[in-house]
């Protein structure tokens, strides 16, 4: 995979976020900046605001931002709501992807799809001409065009749903795809899979922030920054070799640097 | 309430009703002319919207209905009751022809006669008002019988009364849609009875379909002989108070009966289900799903009774109620119920209310659906279970884009 880095308006940019739900601050100063072509892993303990972040970015309505900015492409993007963030290429992969009995995932992805191309001024696709699509990429994530005629996620293995999501991905074309521990759950040759996925997905223009626990995902796709983050922030960043560090060292350090605090 | 002073007035009124039937229907009502809401399945009915039913004027004439869906080019039978047609379909593996005038007679005499005035109070209604020329006998038999459509429909401003009996010869395959279109403040009074032969496999599908100020009262009574599958789809769907009253009966066991039924209400509508499915034979089943959803300040009601007695072994049956309420103003009362005396059995209830998830609306509107697809489509698949189940096709009456339009 080739990737330019130049000096570009930033896709994503998160400047000094405080988030909360029920009244629980979670987000307590984060601050990250994505340029087109990046990619991006935020690693950190359970807890320390990772899945919030990405939630919020997407904005979940049980989330609320107190202060602070997120913008794509320059744009704020707090009053958006969570579909008009998608169709701008907003895309978050998820941790748990939800099954959705009855819903057929062909149907859904073809409507989630044209949503995406209605926003890029692209022609929206019959259901012939999206059977066509999908199955191309469906070779992206190795999966089996039986998967599209089951209702979304239902009866899927976790390595499955997660294909799926990748699947999703490839279709939506998003600028900036947040994957919520993407990795979890997966065996290696689902990992090795998922991994091929986005890194065919990936390209100059879009950028990834990868959230994981674990160095094995970050061994597929290479990451050009390492963001640790700890109680609401992001305490630490650096290039790839920060994910070896805390592999070897784990997250004991960032207590030390709360504390501290 | 004009019905009800029919039913109480004076003696020498009775002559003016020239069926025998009504005249013994009368009589039983007389002894229990008005549900008393102490009985359980009279108990959620709203009483302004019942006796707004029994207050409209009666007329047993005939009106032509508009009958709805794409009419033109289905292999179709379609009997309108109250029409007055003759009745005479026959191929060479098949024949539709109507009851004789005696078996009719002797059928619904049997029936009134052995009438609970409380328990069978809506059949007894439908007796006392139906005169004969709203009265279709109906025996079927053979295989690859073309669809058949029974319409009942009732006039704005009135009441209207029909009865139907079907009697399905042994190894015989059929699939019927039974299509009630209430006009515009109406209302409908339907008994259904369905006697299915041996080895028979019978597809019914009711569609109750009604418009402002729509009522309807309907009872589907069916015995099941042995080794018969009944398998029935229901839809209640526009009217302002809906009761659907089912009573089927497996008289030797070892049959099949397959039920999947959703009412849609919203406004300030009330449409209930009362099912009562009794076993009296061994190696008997039942999958029953009842589905309702409501909306505004409607209410829903479903009460289901599986009877299991000692003679029932091995019976299987299951019946669940999914609801969805959309509105923190709807009411939903649902209550399965078993009554089991037999000890070898698999018998399940069930029952669940809940919203829309909203795990799952967020999730597809992270994918760029607006909340308004999102619940469509969550919509879509709760109407699909049931749609999917009823004996018409799409191209007939493409039943799930009306919901959904209507959304």
């Amino acid at each position: 995979m080739e990737r330019k880095k130049e000096i570009k308006q930033p896709l994503l940019e998160i400047r000094d976020l405080f988030a909360s739900t029920e009244n629980l601050t979670i987000l307590k100063g984060v601050n990250i900046k994505i340029n087109p072509g990046e990619i991006h892993a935020i690693m950190g303990r359970n807890g320390c605001g990772k899945s919030t972040l990405s939630k919020i970015i997407a904005g979940h309505p049980s989330y609320e931002i107190t202060s602070g900015q997120i913008e794509l492409c320059g744009k704020d993007i707090e009053p958006l709501e969570p579909e008009e963030r998608a169709q701008s290429g907003i895309f978050l992969g998820f941790q748990y992807p939800i099954e959705i009995p009855g819903v057929s995932n062909l149907e859904f992805l073809r409507v989630a799809t044209n949503a995406r191309r209605k926003f890029q001024k692209k022609e929206e696709l019959d259901t012939f001409e999206f059977e066509e699509l999908v199955k191309e990429k469906l070779d992206i994530v190795k999966m089996d065009s039986a998967f599209l005629s089951r209702s979304i996620n239902q009866g899927f293995s976790g390595g499955e749903k997660k294909r799926n999501e990748i699947l999703q991905m490839a279709l939506l074309e998003p600028k900036i795809a947040i994957l919520d521990e993407t990795d979890s759950g997966l065996d290696i040759d689902a990992l090795r899979i998922v991994a091929s996925g986005i890194k065919k997905i990936a390209n100059k223009n879009s950028g990834i922030i990868l959230i994981t626990h674990y160095q094995r995902l970050l061994d597929e796709i290479k990451p050009d920054f390492v963001h640790v983050m700890a109680d609401g922030k992001i305490i630490k960043t650096g290039d790839s070799n920060l994910a070896l560090e805390l592999e070897k060292n784990g997250y004991d350090w960032t207590d030390e640097f709360i504390n501290k605090k | 309430m004009n019905i009800i002073e029919s039913i109480t007035k004076s003696d020498k009124n009775i002559s003016d009703y020239k069926s025998n039937l009504q005249k013994i229907s009368l009589d039983k009502l007389r002894v229990n002319p008005i549900p008393s809401s102490k009985n359980e399945i009279w108990r959620q009915t709203n009483k302004s919207k019942f006796y707004r039913f029994l207050d409209f004027k009666f007329n047993n004439d005939f009106y032509y209905p508009q009958i709805p869906g794409n009419t033109k080019n289905h292999n179709i039978c379609r009997i309108i009751i109250g029409e007055n047609k003759k009745i005479k379909f026959k191929e060479k593996k098949w024949e539709i022809k109507e009851l004789e005038e005696k078996e009719i007679y002797n059928f619904l005499e049997q029936k009134i006669i052995q009438s609970d005035t409380t328990q069978n109070w809506s059949n007894l209604l439908n007796h006392f008002l139906t005169d004969r020329k709203n009265i279709i006998g109906l025996n079927i038999s053979g295989k690859e019988i073309p669809s058949l459509e029974i319409i009942c429909n009732s006039m704005t401003n009135f009441l209207n009364s029909k009865t139907l009996l079907v009697n399905i010869e042994e190894e015989t395959s059929v699939s019927i849609s039974q299509i009630n279109i209430g006009d515009k403040n109406s209302a409908l009074s339907i008994s259904t009875y369905f006697n299915i032969g041996k080895e028979s496999v019978v597809n019914h599908g009711i569609i109750s379909f009604g418009n402002n100020k729509s009522h309807i009262i309907n009872t589907l009574n069916v015995r099941q002989h042995k080794n018969s599958e009944y398998i029935l789809g229901s839809l209640q769907y526009e009217y302002d108070f809906a009761r659907l009253e089912i009573n089927i009966n497996q008289v030797e066991g070892n049959a099949k009966t397959n039920i999947k039924g959703i009412q849609i209400t919203k406004n300030n509508e009330q449409i209930s289900t009362y099912a009562n499915i009794s076993f009296n034979g061994p190696n008997g089943f039942l999958d029953q799903l009842n589905k309702s959803l409501a909306n505004d300040k409607s209410h829903s009601v479903f009460e289901g009774l599986i009877i299991v007695p000692q003679i029932a072994q091995k019976t299987d049956a299951s019946q669940l109620s999914r609801n969805l309420l959309l509105s923190n103003y709807a009411k939903i009362d649902t209550k399965p119920q078993l009554e089991i005396v037999a000890d070898d059995v698999k018998c399940m209830h069930g029952a669940t209310i809940s919203q829309l998830n909203e795990d799952e609306v967020f999730y597809m509107r992270s994918r760029g659906l607006t909340l308004e697809e999102a619940s469509k489509l969550q919509l879509r698949s709760y109407y699909q279970e049931i749609i999917s189940f009823l004996p018409i096709s799409k191209e007939r009456w493409d039943l799930l884009a009306l919901l959904l339009k209507d959304k």
